[in-house]
This record gives C-alpha cells, structure tokens and sequence, in this order.
C-alpha cells in the first residue's frame, strides 16, 4: 500500500548494487566514496571495479569537500515539483577527480560560474533525505 | 577497396517516410493519427514504391529503437533471413555489415515514432532511455533530468571554453529555419532571425527555445541493397562511400566527455577513420547532416571532423555560414531543430535526396558527398553517402 502524504520530495536516489553505502554516508553528513586500493583513483558513480586499472578492490574514503565549477545551468522549466523553476544544476570537480552533479546553494558568482571553488555541504530535503550541495568557498582567492 | 571494410559495399535503392506534417497538424489537434508500427508500415510501403520493389525482394529488416522487432515484422509480413534492431546510425552501418557478410543482399530499415502523441517523456524521473544511460535518470535528486540540461551544460562549458556568443550559437536554428523554408516536408517554417533566436525563451538556460528539436510523430524508411544489385534495381542508388565510429565512455554518467572535452577526441577519431576510408577529406564535402536533438551538437561536429579548425566553429557559423548558400550546407532539409525530430532518420533521407538531386529549392548543387555525423551519448558516428557514379 501507498500512504500518500502532502510532502513534494525529490526524486529518489538510483540505489544500483554499489550505491547504498555512498548514501549512507551522505547522511551521516560525511560523504565517502570508493578509493580503488590498487592505483588510488576515486569514482563515481560507485560501481564494481576500477574503470582506469580494472581492480576490483577498492575501501570506501572520505571527500575533502573541495571542488571546482567545470559548468551550470538555469532550468526556467519545471520538470519536477521538487524543483520549481528557476533552480540550478551545476558540474564540479572534486578536488579527488571525479566530475559530480549538484547544485549551488547560496549566494551565486558574478559573471561565469566556471572555474569558481565550490566546497560541499549537506541540505536536509523535505521528507528528511539529506542531499550533498554545493557552497562557494569564500576562502578561495 | 580493402579487403575487409565496408566502403562502397552497399547502396540505398529507396527511402520512404509518412506526411510529416499531416502528423504534426494532426496530433497538434488532439487526434492520434497511428502508432510507432503504423508509422513504420506506412513508411516501408513508400520506400518499397519508391525502390520498385517487392516486399519478397527483402531478406534483412532492422527496425528501429522504439518498436519491437518480432511485431514489426509480422506487420509488415517480412520473413528475413538477418535481422537486427538499432538506431538510425548503426542501422546504416549495421546493413552494410550484414551485406557485407552475405547475410542479406537487400535490408530494410523501418522506423516509427508515435513520441508526441503517446506523451514519451525525455525528461524527468521517468525520462525515456534510462535504463540504457544512468546519466538520464543518476542526478534525477538534483533536478537533473531533461535531456536539455545535458546538452545545455556541454554549451555552457564549450562557449566560455570558445568564446562563443549567443548570438554566433544562434546562427544553427536561424540557418536551419532558413532550409525548412526551402522544404515542404518540413514542420516549421514561420521566419527566425537573429533577433527572434535572442528574444525566445530559455528553458534550461542557456539553450533556447529554438536550440530544442521538434518532437513529432512519424515514420521513416529505407532499403539498402548489395551495391551490385542495387545497380540492378536503379539508377540513382546512392553509395554508402565510408562509416566509422569511436566511442568515448569514461566519465559517461557524470557527463565528464561531453563538458571537458566536447566529445571531440572521438570526433577526431572517428573522422581519422572516416576520411581515411573514403580517400577524401572535408574539404570535398559539400553536404553535412549532423544530428541535432540540440543546436549544440552543429559546431561540435564542424570542430570534430574539420570543417573548420578547433576553436573557429563560433566564427564558421557567422562568417562561412551553414544555412542556404553558405560554404557548408547543414542539415538542409532543416533538421531536427525545424523539419522534424526523426531521431537521425530523416537526415539518412535527406542526404538520399541532395545526391538524387531531388531538393528543389534547397538542391545543393556540384555536390558528390553527403556526411551524416550523430554523436549522441558518445558514439561518434558517421556515413559518408556518395552520389551514383557519373
């Protein structure tokens, strides 16, 4: 059965066979991801091996939280009720490598958003799912 | 000919679609005209006509992404000794790959979409494709789930990478626009000028308005047919010269290839391949159909296959310009930005059209090759068509 409440949430999380513990640790505002154990690179999305040396061996590492802005986006289209136009998108790096899908919270760069820090904060959404964002590092020159 | 490619082994002998615009009129008022194998019927009939064929003379079908193979082919009551289903692309390639291996001397490629009255959704948490590509559906708890909004983040990075105004990335739906208006098949052919592509609405800014494709309702179809037979069968059968592809995967889901490096290594490699293969280069290419479900796809590929050297695409558009009677004819028949959104389809037709000499007003003249370029999701892919010897 489905209790339908009035609460808007947004979209569910792709949980595949390697997600849960990334979310996991999102919640616990502590967000990890997996570190191959044999050429150090970090990946995401999760996945089962090591796309650059194919080791299947990996731990789960914690995020420095730095990252840098590679691109964004303006939706003026509502797709999502959770999401009312006009929000952000945004592509960062981590300062780890791997290239991630967010969204800025907080006061917005003058002119081009590209190249600005950005460091990574946690966002309570409706409904209590915590979500990792993205904040502008005033401390960046 | 080397021993093994594909070059120059098969050759369209007909094509066929449905009344673009009578399903867009159609469905616009609220009816629903067929559905995807209805469409699909409707064209494989036309194309057999136009091919002079008989359905008996068909021993491969390929049919298209978004229909099932085995109720195609009780429909249109083909018995085939190959078969496969793709997209438009590897369609093409995939034709010549069974001819080549005398798996089948004359295939068809059929195509419907009943996308617009059937309400197929390419963006949000259902949006279509998703289970083939998790970057349609991973970042759906950011708000990222538009098709849009992939291609506006890869236009957002590649501008400022480029330096490429608004107004110069305008210049892909205002020159296509112009096309449609040469083209009675086409969708839309209200005028836009610069000024009009500046003044519409943004919906995932910074893509505009005109930067989407027109999502309609149809059909499409072709026969390609062993270039021998094909000889056979008609005078006007168009050669398929050249094909090849590069994928690009790493970073796939976090969009990495598409925002860092524009997809252009693939590009590269894959127009290597293609020119290599054929013995000419782009500078003999008078016709390109370059896939565009977004505008931004253009300049990529005028980069990626050397129309104009990396870094120039913003200058190639307003100054070479690709729109009637510029140095580079793209997407003539107005593309998917203005004729109709036949995911890749109507641009095989398009080049089969400009090579028979059959445009009319839009004919590009002097012209002995037509590209067809699809990058989508990382698959750089091109058919290079040719005309029939003279």
């Amino acid at each position: 059965m489905t209790v339908m409440t009035a609460e808007i949430t947004i979209p569910e999380p792709v949980l595949g066979h390697y997600d849960r513990p990334m979310w996991d640790s999102i919640t616990a505002r502590a967000m990890t991801l997996q570190r191959c154990t044999t050429c150090n690179q970090m990946r995401y999305p999760p996945g089962p091996s090591c796309p650059i040396c194919l080791s299947a061996d990996y731990d789960w590492a914690p995020l420095d939280g730095g990252a840098t802005i590679l691109s964004w986006v303006v939706f003026h289209r509502g797709y999502l009720a959770a999401y009312p136009p006009p929000y952000n998108c945004l592509a960062v790096r981590l300062d780890e490598g791997p290239v991630m899908i967010s969204n800025l919270e907080g006061p917005a760069p003058e002119g081009s958003w590209i190249g600005q820090r950005v460091r990574l904060c946690y966002a309570k959404e409706a409904g209590g799912r915590i979500l990792p964002r993205f904040r502008l590092d005033r401390s960046a020159r | 000919m080397p021993d093994r490619g594909l070059e120059n082994i098969a050759s369209v002998v007909g094509i066929g679609q449905t009344d673009w615009r009578a399903d867009w009129t159609r469905s616009r008022a609220g009816e629903k005209p067929d559905d995807s194998v209805g469409y699909a019927a409707t064209a494989f009939r036309d194309a057999l006509l136009d091919a002079g064929l008989h359905r008996d003379d068909i021993d491969g079908l390929i049919v298209g992404p978004t229909t099932a193979y085995e109720r195609m082919g009780e429909v249109l009551g083909l018995e085939p000794r190959w078969g496969t289903q793709a997209d438009a692309v590897n369609a093409v390639l995939q034709a010549c790959m069974a001819i080549r291996a005398g798996l089948a001397e004359v295939v068809a490629l059929v195509y419907g979409n009943d996308q617009r009255t059937a309400g197929t959704q390419y963006g949000g948490p259902q949006a279509s494709g998703g289970a083939n590509y998790l970057s349609y559906i991973y970042h759906a708890p950011w708000g990222l789930t538009s098709q849009g909004a992939l291609y506006a983040l890869i236009l957002r990075a590649w501008t400022e990478a480029r330096g490429v105004t608004p107004a110069e990335i305008g210049q892909v739906s205002v020159a296509q626009r112009q096309w449609a208006r040469l083209n009675p098949r086409a969708i839309m052919q209200k005028p836009m000028t610069t000024e009009d592509y500046l003044a519409a609405p943004f919906i995932c800014e910074p893509l505009r308005l005109p930067d989407y494709c027109m999502i309609n309702d149809g059909g499409v179809a072709l026969i390609i047919a062993e270039s021998s037979r094909a000889a056979q069968i008609t005078d006007n059968a168009v050669r398929i010269a050249a094909v090849a592809r590069q994928d690009i995967n790493r970073g796939a889901t976090s969009l990495e290839p598409r925002m860092t490096e524009f997809y252009l290594p693939a590009q590269q490699a894959s127009a290597a391949r293609l020119w290599d293969a054929a013995g000419i280069g782009p500078q003999d290419v008078g016709i390109a159909q370059i896939y565009d479900s977004f505008s931004v796809h253009v300049p990529l590929a005028l980069e990626g296959y050397g129309y104009c050297p990396v870094g120039e695409a913003g200058r190639f558009l307003t100054e070479g310009g690709i729109g009637p009677g510029g140095r580079l004819a793209v997407n003539s028949s107005g593309g998917h930005l203005s004729e109709t959104y036949m995911q890749g389809w109507n641009h095989q037709l398009e080049c089969v059209r400009q090579l028979r000499g059959e445009c009319g007003k839009r004919q590009v003249a002097n012209n002995r090759f037509a590209h067809y370029s699809s990058d989508v999701a990382g698959k750089a892919t091109s058919i290079l068509y040719a005309r029939a010897a003279t």
